[in-house]
């Protein structure tokens, strides 16, 4: 159960930098369409690197926040020292990941926060995945080394 | 320890119940039924009028007992029609003006679909075969304020018309002026696919030496075209002739546009604009949906004038071979509520029997399962949606406004509404009667209309894409019964 909750948390940072490849690319297809083009108000043009956008929006909306659920569900079971707490600071920072990515569309501003925020999510998984070693390694739960889950069978 | 380990299970357990349950039922309380009528759909809003809570009313939907079912609310004639028209509709590969190869939608293998032009008053029956449109269609007649079960709405007037499928639409043309015609099942795609076309009602008597011409805009594949072909159209006129050019807006995003040449706005949604005063140097803008009716007249000495549809189209006005030179676009635009004088209402909205607030706009939540920035009426989101229900005859107010950061083209069916004022500035033009009404993030405006078309009719966005992420509400007469399902067996889908 540890294991699963380092990787999922690792997950996230993984995650976070395949968002940033994607609107890397997306936003680079837009300038050079931009450059032969003059996009219509209103319209959606097939722009070069188009499946940025699609795969920022999907990673985004649905990926990162299921691993970041999944991973606070995981972090109950997980006898992870402060894993919860961390896994529940990941969720939030989801969140506000999320939030301002819509809000954004309507005041381009707040995507300077997006992108800086990017960074902290980045790191609180990196954070909270490399926790599982040190906390264990120096924390009072490092003695028994045993699942929730057999202790519960037993 | 084991009954430490139990306890820590049972803790774990239940806070991830905690975590899952609630974020489950906020999904599941998303999700829309897979059928419903739209008369179960969000909460009724009378605006400050009278209600039966029985819904009892008389069959013609004017209150107090019986009820009349959409379906029947048909053109009460049994005449025979006065034009006869044949719609097939094919989902295939079409070959546009300019040679490009588009997947889409035709209407007897052509998009835009055939013009069909008849005379006010004369009763038009059109037979709409579906050959092979997967998801289904519908032909609705924008604009025209047709009976109720002729408005071809899929899962609110009819069903949607399965591959192999017929349905016959029949109305007498009511009004006079420039219409269209566009799928309202899966509209979103059937419309930008080219399932649309225009429909023209002349008067009785015509005006005499002033050619017609339609421009329906379209953008196919983000392409702006004009019937089809991109860039530039001529438009056949002997010099000093006036030539009436009536613009549709088949896009979701505004229209604009403008000549080099003075024109008049003769007509607005269909309606004749009262004393049209010379325009020059300014914009006209069309809603999406919408349509305006520009006269120009072509030079007397022989040269051609221009008329921008959007930025990459237009229309060169001149003799056969004249060419027409580029024109900037004005940075003014022509305010309707200031243009030609007024003129008599036929109703008096000063004493209005219902005052309905639609305001329009934008917070983050869930709507069908997906997180999101969706739109709100009044608070609320898809499909917790008000309904407007008046009973005939009521002077219905409506305040639309808008805070939701973009235009919305706000289209109301089976009426046309006059504009009162915009921003608390009242109109002192001629009267401005809409049925596709572009309302502008932070404007307010204030229309009216008046309750005489039984049924179930939406007011929606027509920013078709906006539809479908639910700016969509209905407004209702009472006594009036809902047959049609969104959804169920018919994959009613009309947005």
């Amino acid at each position: 159960m540890r294991n699963v909750y380092k990787y999922l948390a690792y997950a996230i940072p993984v995650l976070v930098a395949v968002q940033a490849a994607a609107i890397a690319l997306a936003a680079f297809g837009l300038f050079s369409y931009m450059d032969e083009h003059t996009i219509t108000k209103g319209t959606q043009p097939d722009t070069p690197g188009g499946i940025g956008f699609m795969i920022h929006g999907m990673n985004g909306q649905f990926l990162i926040p299921l691993v970041a659920i999944v991973l606070l569900i995981v972090s109950f079971f997980a006898k992870v020292p402060g894993g919860a707490k961390w896994a529940a600071f990941i969720l939030l920072d989801v969140v506000v990941q999320v939030l301002l990515a819509f809000v954004s569309f309507g005041a381009p501003q707040l995507g300077f926060l997006h992108g800086l925020n990017a960074l902290i999510l980045f790191a609180l998984g990196v954070y909270a995945a490399r926790r599982v070693d040190t906390a264990l390694a120096t924390g009072p739960a490092a003695a028994p080394i045993q699942a929730a889950g057999e202790g519960a069978r037993a | 320890m084991r009954h430490k380990d139990r306890v820590r299970l049972l803790a774990a357990v239940l806070a991830s119940i905690a975590v899952v349950v609630p974020l489950g039922l906020l999904w599941w309380s998303s999700l829309p039924p897979s059928a419903y009528s739209v008369m179960d759909m969000g909460y009724a809003d009378y605006g400050g009028g009278p209600h039966d809570h029985a819904m009892g009313a008389t069959a013609d939907g004017s209150g107090a007992g019986g009820t009349v079912s959409v379906a029947d609310l048909t053109e009460h004639t049994s005449r025979p029609a006065d034009v006869l028209v044949h719609l097939v509709a094919r989902k295939q590969s079409v070959r546009l003006a300019d040679g490009r190869l588009i997947d889409g939608y035709t209407l007897n293998g052509s998009t835009p679909g055939p013009q069909i032009t008849v005379t006010v008053g004369q009763l038009v029956e059109v037979h709409v075969h579906n050959e092979s449109v997967p998801d289904g269609i519908t032909v609705h007649w924008h604009g025209v304020d047709v009976p109720n079960a002729e408005d071809g709405v899929a899962g609110v007037t009819q069903d949607a018309i399965p591959v192999g499928g017929d349905f016959t639409y029949r109305f007498a043309a009511p009004h006079v002026g420039t219409y269209w015609y566009h799928s309202h099942q899966v509209s979103h795609e059937q419309v930008a696919g080219g399932l649309f076309g225009a429909l023209v009602v002349l008067p009785k008597h015509p005006e005499r030496d002033v050619r017609d011409f339609t421009a329906l805009a379209h953008s196919y594949d983000g392409i702006p075209t004009v019937n089809g072909r991109p860039h530039g159209t001529t438009v056949e006129a002997s010099p000093g002739q006036t030539v009436r050019v009536r613009l549709v807006n088949t896009d979701n995003v505004p229209l604009l546009a403008w000549s080099d040449a003075a024109y008049r706005l003769v007509a607005v949604d269909g309606y004749a604009v009262h004393d049209p005063g010379t325009v020059t140097g300014r914009t006209v803008e069309v809603p999406a949906g919408g349509r305006a009716d520009v006269q120009v007249t072509a030079p007397a000495d022989g040269s051609a004038t221009r008329v921008n549809v959007g930025p990459s189209t237009w229309l060169t006005i001149g003799p056969a071979g004249a060419t027409s030179r580029p024109v900037p676009v004005p940075d003014r635009a022509l305010d309707l509520l200031a243009y030609g004088t007024s003129a008599p209402l036929p109703f008096d909205p000063g004493k209005p029997d219902r005052r309905f607030v639609y305001d329009i706009g934008r917070r983050v939540g869930l709507m069908d399962g997906k997180p999101g920035f969706w739109w709100t009426v009044n608070g609320h989101l898809f499909p917790d949606m008000p309904m407007f229900v008046v009973r005939r005859r009521d002077v219905v107010l409506i305040r639309i406004s808008n805070h939701s950061g973009v235009v919305h083209p706000m289209h109301l069916h089976g009426h046309h509404a006059v504009v009162l004022a915009r921003n608390g500035v009242r109109s002192t033009g001629s009267p401005w009667w809409v049925d596709s009404l572009d309302v502008d993030d932070g404007d307010s405006y204030q229309i009216a209309f008046l309750a005489d078309n039984p049924g179930i009719w939406m007011d929606h966005c027509h920013n078709l894409e906006h539809a479908t992420q639910g700016l969509v509400t209905h407004l209702m007469y009472e006594g009036v019964t809902e047959p049609f399902r969104v959804g169920g067996p018919s994959h009613n889908h009309p947005e």
